[in-house]
């Protein structure tokens, strides 16, 4: 007699179930449910009300004309309007130069860039505070000697600058990924294809538009959306870096639900900010689900 | 039976009390002797967290083995955690009956926040008010019953320079608030110099010492406290004029650097890019040669900062008895021998004399015991206004045009309580 097949499915997951019911699912029910309280008391959609229409998540009065603080929430916008393309570009970048075996020292250069992913995030924070620190990075030594004295400055002390030297040290630790995955994507293309495209006269650019980029399509689907993650749990660089600061001005969505929740010791506000963070990583999660469906 | 086998049971049966009445005998001693190996196997460990490591941790070492040998049944096991992360751990702990120590050493607010929700034992059998710095138990104090007792207390008494520095420069220190606008003048057109004064960053402490400084100088202690109360508002003139008329006049003129991380501005100042430094007492224990500091109050300062550590005995631990006796020990006699090292702390226990001083110390001591205590701001309010209040002066350090800003989001963030 044959069993049924999802009884077999279930006999197998049951270890994971039973793991994931107190671990994962009582947890993300339980922040839900606090999210609706204030204290013991039930408040219904106040808590929502408050945090969504607080400066600290959306603060529409500065942007864009004026320097940040522009809320939590726009900041983890701007984070994936300029991350998200340089680091997918960037990665495509440097995986077609070193694509090649007969480039000199590519893997070294591979491992150096894949340097930012393999720190602890924590070192990177530092790393990204010392490198645009007057007098001791190389960012602002950089601009001294171009003359540039505005931004011959500690970019984490100014509010003009803060959130973007978060954001272009986050482009050079997640780039590594990026790369490598472009890399793998890359050595996974047939070489035929190349050389009927080249025996039918294409050109370099031609032969990108139309055999690499399409073949590299699933690769770019798995990079957007894992960047795209990346981009709104960013929290540890940040802390380290900025602190959220000055004035807010690099603060985003997943340190201030720490704030809300380590310092204020409001759980109910950390509680929305969490529901409100997961709600927007589902989305990228279930559409890299679609696609690769 | 035969007559041999009857002799032999007598035998045996005699070897046998013998050896009941010998065993009895030795047995009593043998009651003792357990008795006196329990006592010496009576060890107990008393698990404290406090926030130093390195050359802090060296001399709060010495207090922990000053209290071991007094109380050679007890052991101290210590660990060190910023009071941030305690922040997070400690709640969720307390809630389940737990503890991760028998002392902690944590933030005044928090203590008495922790109290409030009855998670702290009283220390009243313990701390005698009277014998301590007026109003220093005020913050750990709920209802009338004491739940935090203070250890020494950094001061921040104000701005550190080098003598040597200042004597090779013909720098004197100066007496009215003009000279010292003058001193910082002439200060910025040494060459070399960077900035007169550095501005030690960390997560934004250092800046808020620095302008607790001027409240207290230009408002008093008294205005301190309203501050802490929310009494009075960031946004009152008599608050925004010693913004607008002391500190952002100094800011725009250039004569603070950039946040700079606090301890790589220690290395700095000392090695002559700055020539000024505000920090607490402390700073005595971190440079080469602490009988080169020399210290510049603002002119009329009439309140110090006196930011002790406070420790709890939480409820849940397992030797309340020991744990208390060492909590006095710290509140008292540890204090003594504490500031007797190079930890750069002053005692809030006013049975610790000069004399007890670590010598770099004692004059800073004289200093700060003539005049009034005040307590730290941003400790005392705490939790995200806390954070807030960091920030906010890091952003008006760099953009002092946006006073406006930064004092409405202080009133706006304040607790509302």
């Amino acid at each position: 007699m044959k069993r049924p097949k999802s009884l077999v499915s279930l006999f197998f997951l049951l270890p994971a179930l039973i793991l994931m019911v107190p671990f994962v699912i009582y947890p993300v029910f339980k922040t839900i449910y606090l999210s609706f309280f204030f204290g013991d008391e039930f408040v219904g959609l106040e808590n929502y009300k408050n945090v969504l229409l607080s400066s600290d998540i959306v603060n529409l009065e500065r942007f864009p004309t004026n320097s940040p603080p522009w809320g939590a929430l726009v900041h983890n916008v701007v984070w994936i309007v300029i991350h998200l393309p340089v680091t997918v570009f960037l990665g495509l970048g440097i995986a077609l130069l070193l694509r090649k075996k007969e480039v000199k020292g590519s893997s070294i250069v591979k491992s150096i860039v894949f340097l930012g992913m393999v720190i602890p995030m924590i070192v990177g924070g530092l790393i990204i505070r010392f490198l645009f620190e007057e007098g001791a990075g190389v960012v602002p030594a950089i601009f001294k000697a171009l003359g540039i004295e505005r931004l011959a400055i500690t970019w984490t002390a100014y509010p003009q600058t803060a959130l973007f030297a978060a954001i272009l040290g986050s482009i050079w630790i997640w780039t590594g990924f990026s790369m490598l995955m472009y890399s793998a994507g890359l050595a996974s293309i047939p070489r035929d294809y190349y050389e009927a495209a080249l025996i039918d006269g294409a050109s370099r650019f031609q032969i990108f538009k139309n055999v690499t980029w399409p073949l590299l399509k699933p690769i770019t689907i798995v990079i957007v959306a894992m960047t795209l993650l990346w981009d709104l749990k960013i929290f540890d660089i940040v802390y380290v870096a900025t602190g959220g600061g000055p004035g807010g001005a690099s603060m985003v969505l997943a340190l201030q639900m720490w704030d809300y929740f380590a310092r204020a010791l409001n759980y109910n506000y950390a509680a929305v900010v969490a529901v409100l963070l997961t709600t927007l990583t589902i989305i990228p999660a279930l559409w890299l689900i679609r696609r690769r469906e | 039976m035969s007559v041999k086998k009857i002799w032999f049971s007598f035998l045996l049966i005699g070897l046998l009390a013998v050896a009941v009445v010998a065993s009895g005998c030795i047995g009593g001693e043998t009651t003792t002797t357990t008795t006196t190996t329990t006592q010496i196997q009576e060890q107990i460990t008393l698990k404290v967290i406090g926030p130093w490591s390195g050359a802090e941790f060296d001399a709060f070492r010495e207090v922990i083995k000053a209290f071991e040998a007094e109380h050679p049944n007890i052991k101290i096991e210590y660990k060190t955690y910023r009071a941030e992360d305690l922040s997070t751990i400690l709640p969720l702990q307390f809630e389940s009956g737990d503890t991760p120590a028998d002392i902690i050493f944590m933030w005044g607010w928090f203590i008495a926040d922790m109290a409030k929700k009855g998670h702290v034992m009283e220390l009243n059998e313990v701390i005698n008010p009277d014998e301590y710095v007026p109003g220093i138990l005020d913050t750990t104090t709920v209802d009338g019953k004491i739940y935090g007792a203070p250890f020494t207390a950094a001061a921040k008494p104000g701005f550190w320079y080098r003598k040597s520095f200042f004597e090779k420069h013909g720098l004197k220190p100066p007496e009215t608030w003009d000279e010292f606008v003058a001193l910082l003048e002439q200060i910025k057109q040494i060459p070399g110099i960077k900035a007169p004064i550095v501005s030690g960053d960390s997560v934004g402490w250092p800046i808020s010492d620095v302008t607790e400084h001027f409240i207290l100088t230009f408002g008093g202690a008294e205005l301190q406290q309203k501050l802490i109360n929310g009494e009075v508002k960031w946004q009152d003139p008599q608050v925004r004029s010693i913004f607008e008329e002391r500190l952002v006049p100094l800011l725009n003129a250039g004569y603070f650097s950039d946040p700079i991380e606090w301890t790589s501005a220690v290395d700095l100042w000392w090695k002559g890019d700055y020539a000024l430094y505000f920090m607490g007492t402390w700073l005595t224990g971190m440079v080469e040669d602490p009988t080169d500091l020399g210290l510049i109050s603002l002119p009329g300062v009439k309140a110090m900062v006196l930011a002790p550590d406070y420790f709890m005995v939480p409820k849940y631990t397992t030797h309340p008895t020991e744990a208390l006796e060492l909590a006095k020990f710290l509140a008292t006699e540890g204090q003594r021998i504490h500031v007797g090292t190079s930890s750069g702390k002053l005692a809030t226990w006013k049975e610790v004399t000069i004399d007890d001083y670590w010598e770099p110390m004692k004059d800073v001591a004289k200093i700060v015991t003539n005049v009034e205590s005040a307590p730290d701001l941003d400790d005392s309010v705490g939790g995200e206004w806390q954070k807030t209040f960091w920030d906010q002066l890091k952003l008006l350090w760099v953009q002092p045009d946006r006073l406006d800003d930064v004092l409405k989001t202080l009133d706006e963030k304040f607790p509302k309580e």
